[in-house]
């Protein structure tokens, strides 16, 4: 049987009394682009942060590639990359200097650290901005460079918060480009989002969190021919999409919310 | 319909029809007492932790001593003005009010590292007068430590007045308070323009330049005022007679010396009074309508920077002017953009490992983080200050405090506060790479260990340089034994300051001096164990000084420097653990906004 590139067990955390993710127990199988959706505070972000060890556990046990992960496992983290929610940049160097950095810190050579920050500054077509501090970048410059220095080191495992929020849509086509490629030549991809669409193109597998519980996890396909079984009959032909698969799973709360309306907005 | 009336919510029409009117208008009143519930709710919020709890442990202490402290000071301060009102010696007057104006435009420097302050920048997205926002500036300004210890020196000076010469009540509450005014107003529109200055490169690499052009001046005036001060010890006619030339030679500076400070805002304060008391009330008024004019003066020169933020300007993002033309061509920027990556001319050390990465990465931060060069740079300027007091105190008898040396180095020390006690601060969101990546935290403590072990070594370089220019060569046991403290206090700060930074650190906004999140449990508690540091090193010191073996001080802090590096190195074996124990509370604090 092929190893799992991500498993968790019983993979819970708790905020005092909240429990913000409880009991989530999958598998991702090497070469796979995951989905990983659910609506705001479900818990996608406190379970990517459990994954990459910017957060412990409460409970269960994580392994990836194979091996028990947790955050003193140095080896392991370089094997992996994150774009994680706050994108994890610094604010005070321009982009080559932390690419520098990151490259440095994940312990590439400084030859290949040089050559791999040219070639992704003009993949992501920052070479031009190398007189701006990042924090003068914009919101979609500073997504296009974390996800540069998550992946300089290149690993096997990457792991994308929202990855493509704020991008427009000629960096977002590139960066669906870069990442299919990846999968293409082997790595495993954890992506969570709040673009359905996206989900639809790139993922082969989803998983949907509500509430801190893990509600739906399989194929693309699996997940449709579980949502339209539920449907009146003429319905189960219609092919649904991932949106219509979302909310038929976890969207009930927010169909009662539409049907109130602000009447005094204009 | 949801009923967002009933919900406490004001539907947008009725927000809008408050009437906007001016400063004090309906809105801005509203605006105020929402700022108030705002201030008031994050208190309340603050306290349902732990950690709230012990800021305000820690801030109610602070205060207290701020308190006890600006007692002193103001009750020195009265007694001083009633001195000089009863023996009618009103023409040293002037001086009181210069020491005054001293300390209030002092204090903020020496105190920037301890302080925090509420940044208004938030209010700019809500429909906020500039009036408004200038007033809410001024107001919040208040709970300063320097207008608090000012305005006590002041009320000092006042009771003192009052008791001395009641007559005079209401021309020195009049004097007192424009007085107080301009001192307000000016030292925070040096902050503020101080930070703009600051904010960019080529003003930064001008702003350092002068102040090292200045540091120069003055060591090449010391010899030529001081010439005679390593005579050695005379007797007293030759004192005297020493005096009598010094005063002869200094004599007509001294007048023109005084003719300006009667222009200047402390003589002006000072001026009102004593015209008063020659019965030339209309001459009082005169000066107190010019030291008026001061005041508006620096209240413009504050509402001209504060404007500028107020429209959008944002410091932190003040960006080095690219010299760029509009019309360059996209190959053009290209070729410009490969030339930083070239690796001869884009780094700075040869290192590869996460060390190297780290220390590089740091220093480049730092060369661009406002508080950190402003903390590190500020105390400099305090040794030539303390240095000079030395000077004053016992050149012209030739007989320095021999201590001179180590109190200088203590207070350059002082400036290390932020950098060794919140090393994380100024990491922000970057925080979590050191979490995600291979590196243990271990060496990226090491790193920042390293770091500012040496840029310390550097300050202490030029701080010893400094005295040792002003104040001549000291004892050669005093030298070996401040050095010997040195490396003693050194790996103490660090030990003190990886804990701190572990467990208590709070973001550091990168683009500003003033007006930073700040935590005072930590700045109290860094002082305390400063202040632990300084009283062994003190202790030592005074010993070997009474006891005339202050070569036997050297050897007491090596030893005392063997037993901190063990602890140091205890520290940072336990420095894994304590991380990875707080990573989501030390991301948390790092991402906070605002």
């Amino acid at each position: 049987m092929e190893t799992a590139a991500i498993q968790t067990y019983g993979l819970t955390r708790r905020f005092g009394a909240l429990t913000a993710v409880e009991d989530v127990t999958l598998s991702v199988a090497p070469g796979q682009f995951f989905g990983f959706l659910g609506p705001n505070g479900a818990g996608k972000s406190t379970t990517i942060k459990m994954l990459t060890g910017l957060l412990e556990p409460t409970s269960g046990t994580m392994a990836i590639l194979g091996q028990p992960f947790s955050a003193g496992a140095l080896d392991l983290k370089r094997q992996i990359g994150v774009v994680p929610e706050g994108m994890a940049l610094l604010g005070r160097l321009t982009a080559t200097e932390y690419l520098h950095f990151v490259g440095r810190m994940y312990g590439l050579d400084r030859e290949t650290t040089n050559r791999r920050t040219q070639e992704l500054l003009e993949f992501m077509q920052l070479a031009n901005e190398n007189k701006k501090l990042v924090t003068d970048f914009s919101h979609g410059m500073q997504k296009k460079l974390a996800l540069a220095a998550a992946v300089i080191h290149g690993p096997k495992v990457l792991f994308l918060d929202e990855p493509f929020e704020g991008v427009d849509a000629v960096a977002a086509g590139m960066l669906k480009t870069m990442l299919t490629g990846m999968i293409n030549r082997g790595a495993t991809i954890f992506l969570t989002t709040h673009v359905l669409e996206i989900v639809e193109r790139l993922c082969s597998h989803v998983a949907i969190i509500s509430k801190g519980r893990l509600v739906a996890n399989g194929s693309i396909e699996e997940l449709r021919a579980g949502v339209a079984s539920t449907l009146p009959g003429a319905e189960q032909e219609q092919r649904l999409t991932m949106e219509e698969i979302f909310l038929a799973i976890v969207g009930a709360d927010g169909q009662q919310e539409q049907a109130q309306e602000l009447t005094w907005l204009t | 319909m949801a009923d967002l009336g009933s919900a406490g919510l004001s539907p947008l029409g009725e927000a809008a029809g408050i009437h906007a009117g001016g400063v004090l208008g309906p809105l801005a009143r509203a605006q105020y007492g929402a700022l108030a519930r705002l201030r008031w709710r994050m208190f309340q919020n603050s306290l349902r932790s732990t950690k709230g709890a012990l800021e305000l442990g820690a801030r109610t202490v602070s205060y207290v001593i701020y308190a006890v402290g600006g007692l002193g000071i103001g009750t020195g301060a009265g007694f001083a003005a009633y001195g000089l009102a009863s023996g009618n010696q009103w023409r040293f007057l002037p001086i009181l009010f210069w020491v005054l104006a001293f300390l209030w435009q002092v204090i903020p420097i020496m105190l920037a590292s301890f302080q925090e302050q509420f940044d208004l920048g938030i209010l700019l997205r809500f429909p906020v007068r500039f009036g408004s926002y200038l007033l809410l500036y001024l107001v919040f300004g208040l709970v300063d430590i320097s207008t608090i210890l000012g305005c006590l020196c002041c009320v000092g000076i006042w009771i003192g007045m009052a008791f001395a010469r009641p007559d005079l009540l209401l021309w020195t509450t009049l004097a007192l308070a424009v007085f107080a005014a301009f001192n307000i107003l000016l030292v925070r529109a040096v902050f503020a323009w101080i930070e703009r200055w600051l904010a960019q490169r080529r003003t930064r690499e001008i702003l350092g330049a002068l102040f090292m052009v200045a540091l120069l001046s003055m060591q090449l005036l010391n010899p030529a005022l001081y010439q005679k001060r390593h005579t050695g010890r005379g007797n007293h006619q030759q004192d005297m007679e020493q005096m009598k030339e010094m005063k002869a030679r200094y004599s007509p500076w001294l007048k023109t010396a005084n003719a300006v400070q009667r222009w200047l805002p402390p003589g002006l304060a000072a001026q009102s009074l004593q015209q008063t008391v020659k019965q030339q009330p209309m001459a009082g008024l005169g000066a107190l309508g010019v030291l008026s004019l001061y005041a508006l003066l620096a209240g413009g020169v504050l509402a001209v920077r504060l404007k500028s933020e107020y429209r959008g300007e944002n410091l932190g993002v003040a960006p080095a002017r690219d010299k760029a033309t509009p019309g360059r061509s996209r190959a053009a920027a290209s070729v410009a953009g490969r030339d930083l990556t070239n690796p001869a001319g884009g780094q700075m050390l040869g290192g590869s490992g996460p060390i190297a990465a780290i220390i590089e990465k740091d220093l480049r931060a730092l060369m661009r983080t406002l508080p950190l060069l402003y903390a590190m740079g500020g105390p400099l300027l305090m040794v030539l200050v303390f240095s000079t007091i030395f000077l004053k105190n016992g050149g012209v008898q030739g007989n320095v405090f021999p201590l001179a040396l180590p109190v200088c180095m203590v207070y350059a020390q002082l400036g290390f506060t932020q950098v060794f006690y919140n090393s994380l601060g100024t990491e922000g969101a970057g925080i979590q790479i050191y979490f995600l990546s291979p590196t243990p935290f271990r060496t990226v403590m090491l790193a920042k260990n390293l770091l500012h072990a040496c840029l310390f070594g550097l300050v202490a370089m030029v701080a010893i340089t400094l005295t040792i220019l002003r104040l001549g060569i000291p004892d050669l046991a005093v030298v070996a034994a401040t050095a010997a403290w040195l490396l003693f206090s050194l790996p103490c700060n660090l030990t003190a300051g990886n804990l701190f930074s572990l467990k208590m650190p709070y973001r550091v906004n990168p683009g500003r001096i003033t007006r930073q999140r700040g935590s005072q449990a930590n700045a109290l508690l860094s002082l305390l164990v400063q202040l632990c540091i300084l009283a062994v090193g003190a202790a030592v010191f005074v010993l070997g000084w009474f006891l005339d073996r202050m070569w036997l001080a050297a050897p007491v802090f090596l030893i005392l420097a063997v037993g901190a590096v063990y602890v140091w190195r205890r520290v940072m074996d336990d420095v894994n653990a304590i991380a990875y124990e707080r990573r989501d509370a030390l991301i948390a604090m790092m991402m906070k906004e605002g």
